[in-house]
This record gives C-alpha cells, sequence and structure tokens, in this order.
C-alpha cells in the first residue's frame, strides 16, 4: 500500500471522526467520496500532515509518517483553488519545491524545463499566476506538486473550479498523467461522474466514517447506504420492510402497496428500496399486464424539461421521479392523466436499514 | 439610441451623483483637517522670518534628527517583535489568544500620561525593566533609549493589528501547499507569508512611525531630554509664543506629508503581484 490509514481520530472544533482506515494501493488512483461535511478535506489534509491526529497512525510507502511534520512526508498536495504563489511567477512556483529541497540551481533549471514542456506552460513561465485561467492554474499546480517527485498526490477537489468542458480535458490530462507515471493519487470528489472517469477505487465516507470502498462500479451499483445511494444517482428510495420471498426474489411493503425485488431478504425486516429515475418506464393506463415487471398505477403530477428528455413526477401509491429521454413527440402525457410506471425487479436495489445508525447493508 | 460613450458619461455622472450623498458629510472632517493645516500656515507666511528662524535654528534641527531616528528605531524593533508576534496572533487558536489581543490593544485606549507612567515605572532606573538593563549600561531617564522604548509601548497596537490583519488574509492553504513542497513552517512563513504580507507590514510601520513621532506625553514623561520635536514644539509654546511653535509645527506638517507622499510612491505596487494591473 502506498498510502495506509489505520484507526486514525482527529477532533476539529464540532467536528470528528474517529478509528477511520483506509488503503490507497500503489500506481492507483482513489476517489474519496461524501457529501458537504463528511470529513473529507479533514481527512486529507491529516494525511497530509497539516493536522495532527490523535489516535492512529498513517503510513506512506510503509513508513510511519503519524507525527512527522507535512514537509517531511513526501505527499503532493492541491487544493481545489490551486494555491499558487501569487508573488511567484509560474516558473518560479514550480521551482518552489525543488528550492526548499536544497536542488542545485542547475539541476532545477533542467527539472523546471522538463516540466514546463510537459505541461506546456512555456508560454506563461515569466507570468504571475493571478491572471491565469482555471485549467493553466491547474496544469501549474499539478506541475509544481510532481517537480519534487513526491510519492503520493492529494488533491482537494481540483476539477470544482473549472467550467464543465475544461473539466473533462482536465481529467483525461490528469488521469493519463496518472497512469503514465504510475502515480498514486487520492483525490476528493463530491461527484460520481469524476469517480466513473478517474477512479480504479472509489471510498464514500459520511460524517466521519467510511461508509463503503470498492470499484467505481460495485459501489455505485450495489450502495450499502442510502447516503451512497443519493450520490450514486438513486432518485428514488422508498422505505418498506420485506414480505415473502421466493426464486431469489422479495415482496417489499411500501406504504398500502408492494413491490418486488431481486435478492433474498428475511421477512420482517426494514429495507430502503432504491430505484434510478432512468430505470422506470412510464405507459398508458391501457398497457397490457405481465407478472415479470412491478405495474405501479397513479397519475403524472408534473413535467420539467431536462438536458436529456422529461422528468416526470408520478404519484402513485408512493411518488416517483421517471426519466424520459428522447423529444416530446415520442409520447404524450399531461398532468392528471392515469399512467402506469413500471420497474423491473432487478433494477430496485435494497439496503437493509438497521435501528441503529451506521449498520445499513447491502442485500445479497 | 444612445452611443456608448454618452451611456458611459452617463453611468461616471450618476455613480458621481449618488456618491454625493457621502462625500458631503465625509468632507466635514476633511473640511476641519484643512482648516487646522490652514490656521498653522497662513500665519507663518504672514511672519516669514519665524520659519526662517526654525529653519536655522541647530536645536530645531537635532530635535526634529532625535524624534525621526528614535521613530526609526521604534520602528524596527516593532518590525522584529510585533511581525512574529501578529502572525501568532493570526494562525493561533488558543484560548489565550484573546488577552494577549487585549493586552497588545491597552496602549490604544489608555490615556498618554497613564502610557507615559507606565513606561516611566518599567523603565526608570529602579525599574522592573530599566534596573537590569542600566546593569549592562542601557539607561532610558532622559536618554534616546528613553524616547525609543516610550514610542515603542504607543504604537504596538498600530503595527500589530495592521500586520495581523495582513496575516489573516494570506490562506492557511498556502502555507500548507509550501510546507508539503519541503519548506519548514519558518521557510514558509519566509517566503510565502511574509511576502504576501507586504502591503500590510509597511502600512502598520506607516501607522507605527506616525504615532511614534506625534507621541509627547508618555516621552517626557520617560525623557525630557534629548529633546523631541513635540516636545520643542509644547516648549517653544510656552517660552517663545505661538509664533514659534507655529513654525516649527509648520515644518514638521511639511516634513511628514512630504515623507508619506514619497512613501506612497515608493510602496505603490509594494505587494501588487497581478500581472495585468
Amino acid at each position: 500500500m502506498m498510502i495506509a490509514v489505520e484507526g486514525v481520530s482527529l477532533i476539529r472544533g464540532d467536528f470528528s471522526f474517529a478509528r477511520i482506515s483506509l488503503q490507497v494501493p500503489e500506481s492507483s488512483y482513489t476517489v474519496l467520496m461524501g457529501p458537504s461535511g463528511a470529513g473529507k478535506t479533514l481527512l486529507l489534509e491529516s494525511i497530509g500532515g497539516f493536522l495532527q491526529v490523535t489516535d492512529g497512525r498513517i503510513l506512506v510507502a510503509g513508513r510511519d509518517v503519524t507525527i512527522l511534520p507535512p514537509e517531511k512526508r513526501g505527499i503532493g498536495f492541491m487544493y481545489q483553488d490551486y494555491s499558487l504563489f501569487p508573488h511567484l511567477t509560474v516558473e518560479e512556483n514550480i521551482a518552489y519545491g525543488l528550492k526548499m529541497k536544497g536542488i542545485a540551481s542547475r539541476e532545477r533549471a533542467d527539472t523546471v524545463n522538463t516540466l514546463l514542456s510537459s505541461f506546456s506552460l512555456h508560454p506563461l513561465a515569466h507570468r504571475h499566476t493571478g491572471s491565469l485561467s482555471g485549467g493553466e492554474k491547474q496544469r501549474v499546480a499539478l506541475a509544481r506538486a510532481l517537480a519534487t517527485r513526491p510519492s503520493a498526490l492529494l488533491l482537494d477537489e481540483p476539477f470544482a473550479a473549472l467550467d464543465p468542458e475544461a473539466r473533462l480535458s482536465c481529467m483525461d490530462e490528469v488521469k493519463a498523467l496518472q497512469r503514465e507515471n504510475g502515480l498514486t493519487i487520492l483525490q476528493v470528489s463530491h461527484d460520481c461522474d469524476e469517480a466513473y472517469r478517474l477512479a480504479d477505487q472509489v471510498v464514500v465516507m459520511d460524517k466521519g466514517r467510511i461508509l463503503q470502498a470498492g470499484t467505481p462500479a460495485a459501489v455505485f451499483s450495489r450502495p450499502v447506504h442510502p447516503t451512497i445511494a443519493a450520490l450514486a444517482g438513486f432518485e428514488n428510495m422508498l422505505e418498506g420492510t420485506s414480505g415473502a420471498f421466493e426464486s431469489g426474489r422479495t415482496l417489499l411493503s411500501i406504504g398500502t402497496a408492494g413491490i418486488i425485488a431481486e435478492g433474498m431478504v428475511p421477512a420482517g425486516e426494514r429495507i430502503l428500496a432504491c430505484i434510478r429515475s432512468r430505470d422506470i418506464l412510464l405507459a398508458g393506463a391501457d398497457i397490457s399486464r405481465s407478472e415479470q415487471v412491478n405495474r405501479i398505477e397513479g397519475q403524472v403530477i408534473s413535467m420539467v424539461a431536462t438536458d436529456h428528455g422529461y422528468q416526470v413526477r408520478f404519484a402513485g401509491p408512493f411518488p416517483l421521479l421517471i426519466d424520459i429521454t428522447g423529444d416530446r413527440s415520442s409520447w404524450e402525457y399531461r398532468p392528471g392523466e392515469r399512467v402506469v410506471a413500471l420497474v423491473d425487479p432487478e433494477d430496485v436495489h435494497l439496503i437493509r436499514l438497521s435501528k441503529r445508525q451506521g449498520e445499513e447493508g447491502n442485500v445479497p | 439610441m444612445s452611443s456608448p460613450e454618452h451611456s458611459l458619461k452617463k453611468n461616471h455622472w450618476s455613480s458621481g451623483h449618488s456618491l454625493a450623498a457621502f462625500w458631503i458629510p465625509g468632507m466635514i472632517l476633511v473640511g476641519i483637517i484643512a482648516l487646522a493645516l490652514l490656521v498653522i500656515a497662513v500665519p507663518v507666511f504672514q511672519n516669514p522670518e519665524y520659519l526662517a528662524g526654525a529653519a536655522s535654528d541647530p536645536m530645531v534641527f537635532q530635535a526634529f534628527f532625535v524624534t525621526f531616528l528614535a521613530g526609526f528605531c521604534a520602528v524596527g524593533i516593532l518590525a522584529i517583535t510585533g511581525t512574529p508576534l501578529a502572525y501568532a496572533l493570526s494562525r493561533s487558536d488558543t484560548p489565550w489568544k484573546g488577552i494577549v489581543e487585549t493586552l497588545v490593544d491597552i496602549p490604544l485606549v489608555l490615556p498618554h500620561t497613564v502610557a507615559g507612567l507606565m513606561v516611566y515605572l518599567l523603565f526608570m532606573s529602579r525599574g522592573l525593566l530599566g534596573a537590569p538593563l542600566g546593569g549592562i549600561g542601557l539607561t532610558f531617564e532622559d536618554a534616546f533609549p528613553g524616547i525609543v522604548a516610550a514610542m515603542v509601548f504607543v504604537a504596538i497596537p498600530y503595527y500589530v493589528n495592521a500586520v495581523r490583519e495582513g496575516f489573516g488574509r494570506v490562506p492557511v492553504q498556502l502555507e500548507n501547499v509550501a510546507r508539503s513542497l519541503g519548506a519548514s513552517r519558518a521557510r514558509a512563513f519566509i517566503t510565502v507569508s511574509l511576502p504576501l504580507t507586504t502591503r500590510h507590514i509597511l502600512y502598520g510601520a506607516l501607522l507605527a512611525w506616525g504615532r511614534a513621532i506625534g507621541e509627547f506625553a508618555a516621552v517626557i514623561m520617560i525623557a525630557y531630554f534629548p529633546v523631541v520635536i513635540s516636545t520643542l514644539i509644547y516648549y517653544r509654546f510656552n517660552t517663545g509664543g505661538i509664533e514659534e511653535s507655529q513654525a516649527i509645527a509648520f515644518i514638521l506638517i511639511l516634513l511628514c506629508l512630504v515623507l508619506f507622499f514619497v512613501f506612497r510612491i515608493l510602496t505603490r505596487r509594494a505587494g501588487v503581484y497581478d500581472d495585468r494591473s
């Protein structure tokens, strides 16, 4: 493991986390996700050495760095606003770390030149950083962080300040850089798309606890906690109780209605049924019945245009959000019209809820 | 349809017009300062012989020299001791911080005579600090170090508060990044925080120097001699009449205006790092 966080605790004002453990494999890209206030940045700053942990160990490349100051940890750090030194030029920013480490001026100049070329920054070398664009700032910050050849890079929401177009190209550049150089990166994000695009491993935390870790596909398709389900884009989360089950399927009671889901759950448990809005089909009330799918009768409440079609607010035995892709001419429903929502049991993801917080779990 | 130039003029006019409500009450203060300058300057020009006499008076020259030099020494001491204090106050979250901040502000709220009394009791030859420092040959009573001590004491809050404000504006993330790049805390302070606080340090130094050279009560209580300019103005007011003191005051105002103007010109670009401006 390049970074190993073992049972680390931290108290910072009103916020604290206790006994957090996290593994970041060598040459991997790990994305640390969670809602605002989850403690992601504090964990990153603890690993970086800017905050002193009260308990546990932090290892970097097998070396215990828990009590070492940031300058002795060999970890690069990049903040959301890139924190470029405004009083230094682009060239001086990149050379800063080399100067601090006492690298001879000749070698320093060579390294800076190489990095200026690699990041296409030569034309900006003598500019101060205040007038650079977001993408340029990010390239300078990356070049500066990589100049000292750190064991790992910690990135705090590095793409959040970029416009959508620059964001995608910068993500691709960073991912390519990570792959080509075998870099170990731990990045904070709150964006699923970013995690899908970049991460080998996703770690989700909330309220100072690690909730789930795994590949993006595994975490986002089978979340074990409502917070992760919300992050993963399950817009419909319905709380119910498990009833009878057979043939690998469970019948859930949600209010006065029932819904069949893939997976086996003992009867009588509190369950959260999570359904993505795009996985629900909408049909006219006259559609023929089928045993294979859940058929939920109700009516259209409202429709709003989205970038990929329309989003329908549906009211039946329970409310649902339904995404319809394509243009409106392919379907025609009006508010108040009776319709049927169709949900494949395979698209219903179940999370077992426990009375005790923190004991949510996946359903096999 | 109005031209862009026309709209620009209109906007410019309306912005000036809307500020009038702010300018008018503000001009009362500016007017008082201008009138105060006039009541010093006009009689001096009506009786130029007093100005010529003051300008050629070796005692006036010496008083100016002592005052300005003591002021620079006070600012130097404040820069060495006050800058680290300002940094510590801006970065620390210790519960003791409030007590330290209150102590720093004490000279700001005290009557100058009380400040003078404190400085005297502390630095007199039998004082808590005066006695041991006297042992190594540093005397304060009626001596140049006494003037500097009084000036430092009264100027502390002006310098420390201005510089603390400056450090507070430097994001701690910049220091964190500097440290992740291999800088120790001290080097991150010297190479990142300090240069980014240049403007506030210069502003604090100017405020502190201005406050220091203007001090009268605290200075005369510990060191009537060597005479500083404020002491001399008071002395001439009592012995030589209002015209003599007016002439010296006029020279002081003129010198300060020139110094402040030159300072502002020289430091206009200090701490500004944007290529666009």
